[in-house]
C-alpha cells in the first residue's frame, strides 16, 4: 500500500465510523490529531486501506462531570485538558501530565483517545489514568463495553480494543477535596521529549500534619505497560510523609519496575530514576500540601 | 541590545562611521522572519523529475552485482543510473576525492550511494529504489577508530585506514614534565554532533537549452562545487552554473558535495527537464556528514606557581568512511590543542582514521571543540589543587600579541584573550557567583559557576588557497550591486557586506544590493567556512571600493569640469570640494558612463595574510589570525536525576572590531546554544555501523526552553589587517562554553564528565561514583 493510494473518509457520526470499522474487506485506522498516525504512516508502519478521519467528530470532544465520574471524550485534546477548570480542580494529576506531552503544538493536535489507543509504554497521560481509576468505554456496532484501565493494555502498542471497536468515552474518578496529585517526567530535555521514566501520584491526605490516608502511584516507561507500585503505595500510610519517610518509600520503588535499556537510557538508570522521580514528586506534593 | 553592546556603539559613533559598527537590521531579515524567503529546495516545477538515492544496505560489503531491470520497468521511472553512467571520475571530496559518486565494488557506510532513480513522482522514485537488486557480500564493519589503526584491521581504502597523521612539537616535552610539580592526565570523548540545519541537503538542476548545466542548491562554495561536478561529469566547468545561496543553515555540513553531482547526472539523462533531490530528515541523519567523534588523551604539566610547562596530546578522529575534510579537521585540532597559551614544551599529534561509521567532515569549530576540553579541564584541576584562581592561571599563561605561542611562533595579529578574561572577572555572574550558587530552586539541586577560554583560527591556514574577490557595479538608478560569491548560510554576512560597501562609498545602506552565491554573477571568493567571510568578503569589498570611487570621481570631474583632485565624496553624490552647489549624483554618473559605453563595474581582489613558514608535519599551522573567546556559565544540576540546566551564559568574544553588534549577538547566542547542545544533549549513535539515531525523535537539540539568559560583552582588539579592524566570530562562539559547562558541573557536584554529551544518566552515574562507599544505603 502506498501513501497516495490510501483512501481517507471523514464520517460525521459515531455510527458512521462504526459502520466503516465493521467493513471486513478493508483495513482501516483512525486518524485524529495525527501526531502518531502521520509519523507512522511516513515510517511505513501504518498503511491501512482507509484512514477514518475523526478529527471533526465534535460529539466525542467533551469534559463533563456525571454521577459516575468525570467523562472525557476521546477527541479531547491535551490543550483542552490543560485548560479545563473542572480537571484542574478534580484531576490535577491529569492536567499536569497533559502539559508534559511533547510541546504546545503537539498538545493542540494530539488527543487523549489517541494517547490511549497508541498504547506507548512512554505515553504521558496513561499513568495518570491508572491513578484516577479510569474506565475506557469501547463501542462497536453490536455492543458497548467498559474496560478498567488496568485491563486495557496488553503490551507495547497493544490493547484489548478490537478492530471493530472505538473508544467513545473515558471515565475517571474525580479527586476529593483532600486529594492531590502530581506528574513527574524525566525526558532528555524539557520540551518535545519522550519519557525516559514518568510517574503519576495521587494522595488522599488526612487531618494531621502530612498524614496520608492512602494513595496511588503509577510508573510509565519502566515496563511493557504501566506499573502500579503497590508496595510503595502501602508504605504511604505508615508514617507522616516527612523527608525521611519519603526517602524510604522512594527507596523501594526501584524493585517494583522492570525497565529495558534502549537508545534513550539504560535499564539501570531507569530503575534509579523510578526512585528519584517518586522522591521528587512526593517532596513537591508535600510542599504544596503544606502551603495550601 | 545589551548595555555592553551599547557602549561599543558609543565608541563607534566617535569614529564618525555611518554604517560600520551600527546594529543595522539584516537586509534579508523580514523575508526570513515572515517565511517568504524562498530557499533552493522550495522550488517545484510542473514537469519536474524526482530523484532518489539508493543507499547501501550494509556498512561494509562488496557489491557483486547491481540489477536495475525491474526498477527501469516501473511505469513512472524516467531513468535508473549506476556507476556505469558516470562519464568522468567516479569520486569526490574536497581534499582527497575518495568518496564514490555511485559505489562500484564496495560500500563503506550506510550513507553510501549505490544507484540513482529519476521518476515522475517522489513516491514512484521511492518504490523504484526497492526494485533495484544489489547482491552484496557482507563484510565485518570496522567500527572503532583505534582498532582500525591496528595492523591487520580490514583496510577500507588501498592506503590503509589512517587517512592522515599530523604532529606539532616544540621545546622538550620530557624536560617539561620533569620540571612540573603537578601532572594531570585524562582522556576525553566527544560526540558525533549533527548540524541539524533546518533545510536538509537538496536542490534542483537542469540542462539549459544551450546544453550547459545549472544546479541550484544550498551549498558553501559554489565555485568549487563546479569543479567537483566537472570532474565527475567530464564537463567544462565554465559550462556549469551553480547558484547556492541562501542556505537554510550550513554550519559546515554543506561544505562538501551533497547532492550536486547526483543532480548533474540525473539532469543529463532526462532530456532537459528539471530534477529535484531533497533528503528527508532520516536520510540526512544517515548520509549527511557529521562532526568527527574524537578520543583525546591529554597530559599537562604545571608548576606550583600556576605556570603550564608541558602539554602532550594524542587525538584520534573518526572520519567514517571517507576523508572529506577530516585531515584538515585533525590538523586544526592539533594546532589548537594547547589553548591560547604559551606552554614552552608541547608534543601533540593527531590521527584521522577511516571506519564504517557514517561520514564526518566540516562542522563549526572544526576540531577545536573536541580538543579544548583537555587543556581547560586541566587548568581547573590545577586551580583546585593549588588553590590558585582559575582566571589568574589563564591570564598568567595566555600569550599576548608579539609573544611566542605554544606552537613556537610569534603571534603577530591581535590577541584579546587577557581582555576577555578581565571582562569575565568583572562580570556580574563571576563577581557574585557565590550568591548565585546559593539561590538553588529546590534543596536537592546544586549550582556551579565556571569559566573557560579558547580561540579559533580565522581563514584556511597554510597550504590552502585563501582569497576573496568582490565586484561592484553602478546601476542606472544610482544604486550599487555588490557581488561576493561567499554564500549566506544564516550568518548575516550579506548585511555586513552592505555595511562595508555603504561605508566606503558614502551612500545609504538601501543603495547597496548584495548578490551572493551565484557563480555566473560573482567572482570566486572561497568558502563560507573557517570564520572567514566577514574578514575576507569585507576586505574584498573594501579593496574594490577605491576602484569604484576612482571611476566615479573621474567621471564627476569630467562632468563638472574640475580636476579630479577637487572632487569629494558626499552622501550619495560627488561634489566639488567646498562648493555644495556643484555636484553630480551617482545616477547621473551612471547615465554618462552608459552613454560613453564605459563599464560601470569594478573588481577588488584580496589575499589573506599568511605566516611565512608552515610548522613541519602540522597540516597547515600556524594561522595568521585567531579569534579569542571566554565564556562564564552557571548550571544547576538536579542531583536526584542528573538533569542539568545551563541558567546563565556570559559570552566575551574578541572578534576584532565589531561591524554589526546585532549580528555579533546573534552569532554569540546561536553559538552558545549549539555549544550547550554539544555538551549536554547531542550525539548520533551508531552501533556496528548502523544508525541507532534515525531522526529528531532521538537526536536531542536544545529548544527555547533549554536556552538560558545569554549576555554578550565584546572585546574589540583592533585587527589592523581586517576590514575596519574586524576578524571572525562564527566558530569560536561555540567553543569555550563546552569546557565551561563541564567545569560548572564539577563545581556544582564534584563530578567530572569526560565523555560528552553529559546526559542526565552520565552525570547521575558520575555523581554516584564520587560518593564514598558506605555500608548503609541512602
Amino acid at each position: 500500500m502506498k501513501v497516495s493510494e490510501i483512501e481517507m473518509i471523514s464520517p460525521q457520526t459515531v455510527e458512521e465510523c462504526l459502520y466503516h470499522l465493521g467493513e471486513k474487506d478493508k483495513t482501516s485506522r483512525f486518524i485524529a490529531g495525527g501526531t502518531d498516525a502521520v509519523v507512522r504512516m511516513k515510517d511505513g508502519a501504518w498503511l491501512p486501506d482507509t484512514w477514518i478521519n475523526i478529527k471533526q467528530l465534535d460529539s466525542l470532544r467533551y469534559i463533563k462531570e456525571e454521577e459516575n465520574g468525570i467523562h472525557i471524550g476521546p477527541l479531547t485534546t491535551h490543550t483542552d485538558i490543560v485548560h479545563s477548570g473542572l480537571l484542574q480542580k478534580k484531576a490535577d494529576v491529569l492536567t499536569a501530565a497533559s502539559k508534559e506531552v511533547g510541546a504546545v503544538q503537539l498538545q493542540n493536535m494530539g488527543t487523549i483517545g489517541g494517547n490511549i489507543a497508541t498504547a506507548s509504554p512512554a505515553g504521558d497521560t496513561i499513568p495518570t489514568l491508572f491513578v484516577l481509576d479510569a474506565q475506557i468505554e469501547l463501542t462497536s456496532l453490536m455492543e458497548k463495553r467498559i474496560v478498567p484501565i488496568n485491563e486495557f493494555f496488553v503490551g507495547p502498542g497493544r490493547t484489548v480494543q478490537a478492530q471493530e471497536e472505538m473508544i467513545t468515552n473515558i471515565i475517571i474518578r474525580p479527586q476529593t477535596e483532600n486529594e492531590i496529585g502530581i506528574f513527574e517526567k524525566l525526558g532528555p530535555r524539557k520540551a518535545q521529549s519522550i519519557s525516559i521514566v514518568n510517574v503519576a501520584i495521587s494522595l488522599k491526605m488526612g487531618e494531621k500534619s502530612r498524614e496520608c490516608l492512602g494513595g496511588k502511584i503509577a510508573f510509565g516507561s519502566v515496563a511493557p505497560t504501566i506499573v502500579r507500585s503497590e508496595k510503595c503505595e502501602r508504605m504511604l500510610t505508615i508514617n507522616p510523609l516527612h523527608d525521611e519517610a519519603i526517602q524510604d518509600i522512594a527507596g523501594a520503588a526501584w524493585k517494583e519496575v522492570m525497565p529495558i535499556s534502549d537508545v534513550r537510557a539504560s535499564a539501570k538508570y531507569r530503575r534509579s530514576m523510578a526512585s528519584a522521580l517518586l522522591e521528587r514528586g512526593l517532596y513537591r506534593l508535600m510542599k504544596r500540601w503544606d502551603e495550601r | 541590545m545589551s548595555k555592553q553592546v551599547e557602549e561599543t556603539q558609543a565608541y563607534k559613533d566617535k569614529q564618525n562611521l555611518q554604517w560600520v559598527g551600527k546594529p543595522v537590521k539584516r537586509i534579508d531579515g523580514s523575508e526570513k522572519v515572515t517565511g517568504e524567503q524562498k530557499y533552493k529546495t522550495d522550488y517545484n516545477y510542473p514537469n519536474m523529475v524526482w530523484g532518489k538515492v539508493l543507499r547501501a544496505k550494509y556498512p561494509f560489503a562488496k557489491i557483486k552485482s547491481i540489477d536495475t531491470t525491474k526498477a527501469e520497468a516501473h511505469p513512472d521511472v524516467v531513468c535508473v543510473l549506476t556507476h556505469k553512467d558516470i562519464p568522468g571520475f567516479n569520486g569526490f571530496g574536497i581534499v582527497t576525492p575518495d568518496q564514490p559518486v555511485l559505489c562500484e565494488n564496495v560500500v563503506r557506510c550506510t550513507g553510501d550511494a549505490v544507484a540513482l532513480v529519476g521518476a515522475e513522482t517522489l513516491e514512484a522514485a521511492e518504490s523504484a529504489l526497492e526494485l533495484i537488486e544489489v547482491d552484496y557480500e557482507v563484510l565485518d564493519p570496522v567500527t572503532d577508530a583505534e582498532k582500525a589503526m591496528v595492523q591487520g584491521a580490514p583496510k577500507l581504502h588501498p592506503d590503509g585506514n589512517i587517512h592522515s597523521h599530523v604532529s606539532i612539537r616544540n621545546g622538550d616535552i620530557d624536560k617539561g614534565f620533569e620540571e612540573a610539580d603537578y601532572i594531570f592526565e585524562n582522556t576525553f570523548y566527544s560526540p558525533r554532533q549533527m548540524h541539524a540545519f533546518i533545510e536538509t541537503e537538496g536542490g534542483w538542476g537542469m540542462l539549459k537549452p544551450d546544453g550547459s548545466l545549472m544546479i541550484q542548491c544550498p551549498a558553501q562554495y559554489g565555485h568549487r562545487d563546479k569543479l567537483q561536478i566537472a570532474r565527475a561529469l567530464a564537463l567544462n566547468p565554465e559550462r556549469i552554473h551553480v547558484y547556492s545561496s541562501p542556505n537554510g543553515g550550513g554550519f559546515g555540513g554543506k561544505d562538501e558535495i551533497t547532492v550536486q553531482i547526483h543532480l548533474a547526472l540525473l539532469a543529463h539523462n532526462i532530456s532537459g527537464r528539471p530534477v529535484k533531490i531533497h533528503l528527508s530528515r532520516e536520510e540526512s541523519v544517515l548520509a549527511g556528514i557529521k562532526r568527527h567523534p574524537f578520543k583525546v588523551t591529554v597530559k599537562t604539566g604545571a608548576t606550583k606557581d600556576g605556570s603550564l610547562v608541558a602539554n602532550k596530546v594524542c587525538a584520534i578522529a573518526d572520519t567514517g568512511a571517507y576523508a572529506s575534510l577530516g585531515g584538515a579537521v585533525t590538523a586544526l585540532a592539533i594546532e589548537h590543542a594547547s589553548g591560547p597559551y604559551k606552554i614552552p614544551n608541547v608534543d601533540m599529534e593527531g590521527f584521522c582514521v577511516y571506519t564504517n561509521n557514517g561520514i564526518a567532515g566540516a562542522f563549526r569549530g572544526f576540531g577545536v571543540n573536541q580538543v579544548c576540553t583537555g587543556i581547560e579541564t586541566h587548568i581547573d584541576m590545577l586551580a583546585e589543587k593549588t588553590g590558585l584562581d582559575p582566571v589568574e592561571i589563564r591570564k598568567k599563561n595566555a600569550y599576548r600579541q608579539g609573544d611566542v605561542s605554544s606552537l613556537g611562533h610569534v603571534v603577530k595579529s591581535s590577541v584579546g584573550t587577557i581582555e576577555t578574561l578581565e571582562k569575565a572577572e568583572q562580570c556580574d555572574l563571576w563577581k557574585n557567583r557565590d550568591l548565585y550558587k546559593s539561590q538553588v530552586s529546590e534543596p536537592w539541586k546544586k549550582r556551579g559557576v565556571a569559566i573557560a577560554t579558547s580561540f579559533h583560527g580565522v581563514g584556511m591556514g597554510l597550504g590552502s588557497p585563501d582569497y576573496g574577490a568582490a565586484t561592484m557595479e553602478l546601476l542606472e538608478d544610482g544604486r550599487f550591486k555588490v557581488g561576493v560569491a561567499i554564500e549566506e548560510i544564516g550568518t548575516g554576512n550579506g548585511t555586513v557586506y552592505a555595511q562595508v560597501a555603504a561605508e566606503c562609498l558614502k551612500c545609504s545602506l538601501d543603495h547597496i544590493i548584495v548578490v551572493q552565491g551565484d557563480t555566473t554573477k560573482t567572482l570566486d571568493s572561497g568558502t563560507i567556512s573557517a570564520s572567514r567571510s566577514t574578514y575576507t568578503g569585507g576586505r574584498a569589498i573594501a579593496t574594490a571600493a577605491p576602484n569604484m570611487i576612482n571611476l566615479l570621481s573621474e567621471t564627476a570631474a569630467e562632468i563638472l569640469d574640475v580636476p579630479k583632485s577637487e572632487i569629494e565624496l558626499a552622501n550619495n553624490k560627488l561634489m566639488v570640494a567646498g562648493d555644495e552647489s556643484q555636484f553630480v549624483t551617482y545616477k547621473q554618473i551612471c547615465e554618462i558612463l552608459l552613454d560613453k559605453r564605459k563599464s560601470t563595474r569594478v573588481e577588488g581582489h584580496f589575499y589573506l595574510p599568511k605566516e611565512k613558514e608552515e610548522l613541519r608535519n602540522s597540516g597547515g599551522a600556524p594561522h595568521h589570525l585567531y579569534g579569542y573567546m571566554t565564556h562564564v556559565v552557571m548550571v544547576e544540576v538536579d542531583t536526584l536525576t542528573g538533569q542539568t540546566d545551563v541558567l546563565k551564559v556570559v559570552a566575551i568574544p574578541d572578534a576584532g572590531k565589531v561591524l554589526n553588534p546585532q549580528g555579533l549577538e546573534g552569532q554569540s547566542e546561536g553559538g552558545a546554544v549549539m555549544g550547550i547542545g554539544y555538551t549536554l544533549y547531542e550525539d548520533v549513535l551508531i552501533e556496528d555501523g548502523m544508525h541507532k539515531t534515525k531522526n529528531f525523535t532521538d537526536y536531542i537539540i536544545p529548544t527555547i526552553r533549554e536556552t538560558p539568559e545569554i549576555v554578550t560583552i565584546p572585546v574589540e582588539s583592533n585587527e589592523e589587517t581586517g576590514p575596519f579592524g574586524a576578524k571572525g566570530i562564527a566558530e569560536v562562539v561555540m567553543i569555550p562554553i563546552i569546557p565551561a559547562i563541564m567545569a560548572a558541573i564539577h563545581d556544582a557536584t564534584g563530578a567530572r564528565i569526560n565523555r560528552l554529551p553529559a546526559t542526565p544518566e552520565r552525570i547521575y552515574h558520575a555523581m554516584q561514583a564520587t560518593k564514598k562507599p558506605s555500608l548503609i544505603s541512602r
